[in-house]
């Protein structure tokens, strides 16, 4: 008996447990609270921008508190797909410019379309950054902030090389290249031009800038299109460059190593990324450090670069609509957005354009194609994939981009 | 008095009946509170991965809490895709590798605490227990942190060691070598748990029947097969099984040191296959379709086990 | 005997340079770790650092939510150790010391539960932790870790508790205690080194586990170290490598302690409990 006593004690004890653990959170978010997502790089680069948008908003709405939580690049979607299934997403969230598509076409953000006119320069918004957030001409995402990819040199190592001009084609920039190959062949893994292998960003400049795409439209569907004549051009420009620039190897990406390590270690007279790499170019180099703008093959144009960034969108359940609208006002204010640009980011907005070097560069660029599944194609690491396979050889430029873009085809599809 | 007598009997009986009963019960009390705990969590996420297998279940559907029933087409998709069976060779393949070289290692490091003198028996356990405290997480970073190709540290040993020229050697530009550098990570994390297992029931194999062994002019090798492995091979059953578990299903090393950037079918793992049909294209009932197919492999090679594990259940 | 000194010796040796070889990462983690970063990214490693700096330790510390993050996998691990060995202890005692249908059943279904591919379980126990309102909830988490680290314990147990020699059990009979009453007083200090063992297990996958933690916990103030240490990974800004390996470092410390204070038991207990499994 005593036994029995004992046992059902102790399964009362755990259920207890589980049930109290069970119960411990029923009070559902009011609406005095609102949950923002970011992205770390608001956490580690621009605390204060958010958190004058939060006073800002507490000012309006008191009483309304904002709960921001910083997510990380690799695997805020999984978490953000996570919450819509369990029906508890954020009120706000920031998404990158190429992520936006699927979500909108799936119905997870809610139509921000009547909020416009209340967002600080929204007549002006730069249009590739605009797009992201626009799907069947409503508006699902605001912008929030764009960079570009710019030249970042040594003009220490460029002067010592003989070169005094900076280069204003791509064949001068070979060229330069070459000359500064030949002049520091005592540095071992010296590269002119430091580019990862695998940086698609850069190689689709070169498809773009000869004319070519990523994929187009034809009768409702879409077509892969890097085995176009003028793609082909491009890529067959882009690994021309690579193999005389870049001693990274074939499969290397842009993130590891961060091109501005190889910098810093004094391994490459110049990187090619976003402009804020200025900020990583170790001590040594800081004042022998500038940028420029990467030349066209066309003389005396700049070549088109990939125009990131980010959106910021509230997700559909949200019940919380008005108050993570408001949120973004004042997040995408005009003081927000200089306070951005301050720190090295392109503004939303093409009035609040300035002439900074990656301001220069966002002129002319280029955006992945607006498909529904194009983050598949970018997730499932098709270009990085088809750029290796070129640079070791293994396929020539034809076959290679023909086998990708097949398998653009099919993803883009939805097949 | 008879009647009396009677009831008495009669009462004690019933309640020898109840207390019978209530002993009986006692087992099933003391298993439900896992039971129940068990099922409070993974019923319905077990049961809902069957459902979303049979489901057309993509991000709209998840934002509209509601599949659409299509029968086994994400089952015959996924085995009409020559991805999956690709796939499926490589993971076998690698697990047997993973395995096998983690038992073997583990075995041949515990025959080696066994052999060595106290202090070192003592240095060497703590490496052990060191290796095995680390994070996954972060042994993956370590390790990436190692084996970089631009200041790597395992490039410049090599080089200056004069094994060949590895500057700037890239340890990700093949599958055979990015698969390479997993498996070691992996077995070199496995192993602590292995050797240390494997020598606590080596410690168990009486001194006196191993030198019996020799003095009668046994060679080692006779010894280690006659003498040491009846007594580990309980032990070793039950570390290969898990180590099958844990290695076909793996996730966390690859896909963190290969990176996400060089994921692709061409080095897809089970674990990683899963994750990028089910989560990264989000498809999930393809996904749960996959993890299905998994359970039923990992199961099948498991059938040695359970039907050992039961059989030892059995008897006691 | 002299060939036997050598012949140990020469094991001695094998073991030495094994010793070496399986503590590198860990070493080359402590030591980078302790070097300015210049040197972290020169292109020839420095094995010591000659100006060793404590800097990235001061960053790692200074990293928002540090203590807060730490103190939430302390709770976390220590209530899925409790409540783990608590349940596991009584199903153990079950699958040992008695005979009752359905036993072969619920043997299988431990076995069964460690097959499951966690990946393919992520969003449809996200959901159920939804539902529950344990998202972004350390209890949520717990009851997550439970899923594996119970089958692993109650297996484990059986082992230890087997072991026990029927004799005692029945002597504590004999006392007039009942069957339970006697496990309980008699069982629960033998089988103590059989628990310490197991929970060395359940500490070291529950402290070390990162993904199932980073879905379920959003809040940076409600995240375990492992989470914590990701956002040093996760901005595509500047990568750390000394303050990721300090962190790295900090955040093994507290198994190394565990298992430093249990060691003993754990190999007395890993021989009763591997022999008889």
């Amino acid at each position: 008996m005593r036994s029995r006593i004992f046992v059902a004690a102790l399964v009362a004890v755990a259920l207890g447990v589980v049930a109290a653990t069970a119960s411990a959170g029923v009070q559902h978010a009011q609406a005095s609270k609102i949950t923002v997502w970011l992205q770390v790089d608001a956490q580690s680069g621009w605390p204060d921008v958010v958190a004058a948008a939060n006073t800002q908003f507490q000012q309006d709405h008191p009483g309304v508190s904002v709960d921001v939580q910083y997510q990380n690049w690799s695997d805020h979607l999984q978490k953000f797909d996570a919450t819509l299934a369990g029906g508890n997403t954020p009120d706000v969230i920031e998404m990158g410019n190429t992520e936006t598509t699927k979500y909108m076409a799936a119905g997870a953000f809610a139509d921000l379309t009547s909020y416009k006119g209340t967002f600080a320069n929204s007549s002006n918004w730069l249009s590739g950054l605009a797009k992201s957030g626009m799907y069947g001409g409503k508006i699902y995402a605001v912008p929030y902030y764009a960079g570009s990819r710019v030249v970042t040199y040594r003009t220490d190592v460029w002067k010592k090389a003989g070169i005094n001009k900076l280069p204003s084609s791509l064949a001068q920039f070979n060229a330069d290249s070459k000359i500064l190959a030949a002049k520091n062949k005592k540095v071992k893994g010296f590269s002119p031009v430091y580019v990862a292998g695998t940086d698609w960003y850069f190689a689709m400049s070169f498809v773009y800038d000869y004319g070519g795409s990523i994929a187009r439209t034809h009768a409702g569907k879409w077509i892969g299109n890097l085995n176009s004549k003028a793609s082909i051009a491009g890529l067959t420009a882009w690994k021309n460059f690579f193999k005389t620039a870049s001693k990274a190897p074939a499969t290397s990406d842009e993130t590891k190593p961060a091109p501005y390590d190889v910098y810093s270690q004094g391994q490459a007279a110049s990187i090619i990324g976003p402009g804020w790499f200025s900020c990583c170019v170790g001590a040594k180099f800081k004042t022998t450090t500038a940028q420029f703008v990467m030349p066209s093959h066309t003389k005396g144009q700049p070549m088109p670069g990939f125009l990131g960034g980010s959106d910021l969108a509230v997700p559909a359940p949200s019940k919380n609509v008005a108050l993570a609208a408001d949120w973004i006002k004042d997040f995408t204010s005009t003081s927000a957005e200089r306070s951005l640009q301050a720190k090295g980011n392109i503004p939303n907005a093409t009035s609040l354009l300035g002439t900074s070097v990656n301001e220069r560069a966002a002129a002319r660029s280029w955006f992945v194609p607006a498909a529904k599944h194009w983050v598949d194609v970018e997730n499932g690491n098709i270009l990085r994939n088809m750029l290796a396979q070129i640079l070791i050889g293994k396929l020539t430029v034809q076959q290679a981009a023909s086998s990708a873009s097949d398998n653009i085809t099919s993803v883009l599809n939805g097949a | 008095m008879a009647v009396a007598a009677e009831t008495t009997k009669w009462s004690r009986r019933r309640r020898l009946t109840w207390a019978r009963a209530g002993r009986a019960s006692v087992p099933y009390w003391l298993i439900l509170p896992v039971v129940a705990a068990l099922t409070a969590i993974l019923g319905y996420p077990i049961y809902s991965l069957v459902r979303l297998s049979l489901e057309h279940y993509t991000l709209f559907e998840l934002i509209q809490h509601h599949g659409q029933y299509i029968g086994l087409k994400n089952f015959s998709s996924v085995l009409h895709d020559q991805v999956f069976w690709h796939t499926l060779l490589r993971t076998v393949i690698f697990t047997v590798v993973n395995v096998g070289a983690t038992i073997v290692g583990g075995t041949l490091i515990a025959l080696l605490l066994v052999r060595v003198s106290g202090w070192v028996r003592i240095l060497v356990t703590s490496g052990l227990v060191l290796v095995w405290a680390m994070p996954q997480v972060v042994a993956v970073q370590v390790w990436y942190w190692m084996t970089n190709f631009q200041n790597g540290v395992v490039n410049y040993v090599l080089t200056e060691l004069h094994i060949g020229n590895y500057f700037e050697h890239d340890w990700y530009q093949t599958t055979f070598s990015q698969l390479g550098l997993v498996t070691a990570l992996i077995v070199w994390g496995a192993l602590p748990f292995v050797a240390i297992t494997l020598y606590a029931a080596l410690s168990q194999v009486p001194g006196e029947l191993v030198e019996a062994a020799e003095i009668d002019g046994a060679r080692p090798w006779r010894v280690f097969l006659d003498v040491t492995l009846p007594i580990l091979r309980p032990v070793l059953l039950i570390l290969t099984s898990l180590s099958i578990l844990w290695d076909f299903g793996v996730f966390t090393q690859p896909y963190l040191l290969i990176g996400q950037a060089h994921i692709n079918p061409s080095n897809y793992l089970m674990g990683i296959y899963l994750f990028e049909e089910g989560y990264l294209k989000t498809d999930y009932g393809r996904g749960a379709a996959i993890s299905l197919l998994m359970l039923v492999m990992v199961a099948a090679m498991s059938v040695v086990y359970v039907r050992k594990m039961v059989k030892i259940g059995d008897v006691d | 005997m002299s060939s036997r000194v050598l012949r140990r010796g020469g094991w001695n040796t094998v073991g030495i340079v094994l010793f070496a070889v399986m503590v590198f990462p860990v070493f080359w983690m402590i030591s980078t770790a302790f070097k300015p970063d210049d040197q972290i990214n020169s292109l020839t490693p420095t094995w010591f650092s000659t100006s060793p700096t404590l800097h990235h330790f001061a960053d790692a510390i200074h990293t928002p939510f540090f203590w807060t993050d730490v103190k939430n996998s302390v709770i976390i691990v220590l209530i899925t150790v409790a409540i783990a060995m608590t349940l596991a202890f009584l199903a153990a005692v079950a699958l040992a010391k008695y005979r009752f249908t359905g036993r072969k059943l619920f043997i299988v279904l431990m076995i069964g539960i460690q097959m499951l591919p966690g990946a393919g379980l992520i969003i449809p126990l996200y959901v159920v932790l939804a539902r529950y309102h344990q998202v972004d909830k350390l209890s949520g988490v717990i009851l997550t870790y439970l899923t594996f680290a119970l089958p692993f314990s109650v297996w484990t147990l059986r082992g230890f508790i087997i072991g026990i020699p029927k004799e005692l059990e029945e002597a504590a009979m004999v006392d007039g205690s009942t069957r339970l009453g006697a496990f309980v007083r008699i069982l629960l200090p033998l089988v103590a080194p059989g628990l310490v063992a197991t929970s060395v297990f359940a500490f070291i996958t529950s402290w070390n586990e990162y993904i199932f933690a980073r879905i379920l916990l959003n809040d940076q103030g409600k995240q375990t170290v492992t989470v914590w240490l990701s956002y040093f990974l996760g901005t595509s800004r500047h990568q750390d490598w000394g303050a990721l390996m300090a962190g790295s470092t900090l955040t093994a410390i507290p198994v190394v302690i565990f298992f430093l204070l249990v060691q003993r038991r754990i190999m007395f207990g890993l021989t009763a409990g591997a022999v008889k499994g």
